[in-house]
């Protein structure tokens, strides 16, 4: 199976020359994967787990949508990280990211947090993951 | 005003039963808090070799929590040529050949510097591009006398 992601830079303001680059790939993926699924995190990043534990390379793509349930909107911050606690990255609303996840062959899997104290904040975010072939 | 957007797409004709796969997302790049607007842009490229250690693709500022963008590919060729990307001591991410990766990265956090090592047979040289996309940046004072 195929998976073709693609990359595109542009911004043609900040400076006197145009920013504008595009990057592809063709990936091949085996089982298991998840297709673009939804998941409300919490505080408690043990009750996001995304990413089950495993040894494989995994390619993922995560969406802060900005919002706690579709249409309020949030601003609270969500750190993608392993299951370990260890942070891979920050998203603020509306970012997302994409990239091999891999642990030093560790098996651990990957889960999101929000970044705030209040069992209330909570942020909706989209996921998909695809294991390298 | 400045306005950097990040796009991504993804596809696959084969990888769901019945459907293609056509997911798309795309953001602006904003600062801390909502302002649109970076400043600074490093752009390069380079080769690691197997035989050296972890090498910083960026030392982490450690005083502001900034938001910052990292954009790393794998230019190698063979399939058994992997950069391990790493912040301080975690390994985050493989990238195999032809692999690229795109992520917000905090370097609010002194120990928070971004670093890649090559993973290959012995004495391989991979070659690798990257942008990091950044809100600002203090510069490094002279050590000039």
């Amino acid at each position: 199976m195929a998976l073709i992601p693609t990359l595109t830079i542009k911004d043609a303001t900040t400076f006197s020359d145009e920013i504008n680059f595009s990057v592809t790939d063709s990936l091949t993926v085996t089982a298991p994967s998840s297709s673009l699924s939804t998941i409300v995190a919490t505080a408690t990043g043990g009750d996001s787990i995304i990413v089950p534990a495993s040894t494989a390379i995994m390619y993922l793509f995560v969406r802060h949508t900005g919002t706690t349930d579709g249409s309020s909107s949030t601003t609270r911050q969500v750190d993608v990280e392993f299951t370990t606690g260890e942070a891979i990255s920050r998203l603020s609303t509306g970012e997302w990211l994409f990239m091999p996840v891999h642990h030093a062959e560790a098996d651990v899997g990957v889960q999101l947090h929000v970044q705030h104290s209040d069992p209330s904040d909570v942020v909706q975010l989209e996921y998909a993951y695809w294991k390298k072939g | 005003m400045a306005t950097t957007t990040a796009t991504v797409s993804i596809s696959s004709s084969d990888l769901q039963p019945g459907s293609s796969l056509n997911l798309h997302a795309s953001s602006t790049l904003m600062q801390a808090g909502l302002t649109a607007g970076l400043e600074l842009v490093d752009m390069g490229k380079g080769k690691l070799t197997e035989t050296t250690d972890r090498d910083a693709l960026h030392e982490a500022l450690g005083t502001i929590d900034s938001a910052n963008w990292v954009y790393l590919c794998n230019n190698a060729t063979d399939d058994t040529h992997y950069i391990k990307v790493g912040i301080h001591e975690t390994v985050i991410g493989n990238l195999g050949a032809g692999d690229w990766m795109w992520m917000p990265w905090n370097m609010g956090d002194a120990d928070a510097e971004l670093n890649i090592e090559a993973e290959g047979y012995t004495d391989c040289t991979i070659p690798y591009e990257y942008a990091i996309f950044k809100t600002a940046y203090t510069l490094a004072a002279s050590t000039a006398a």
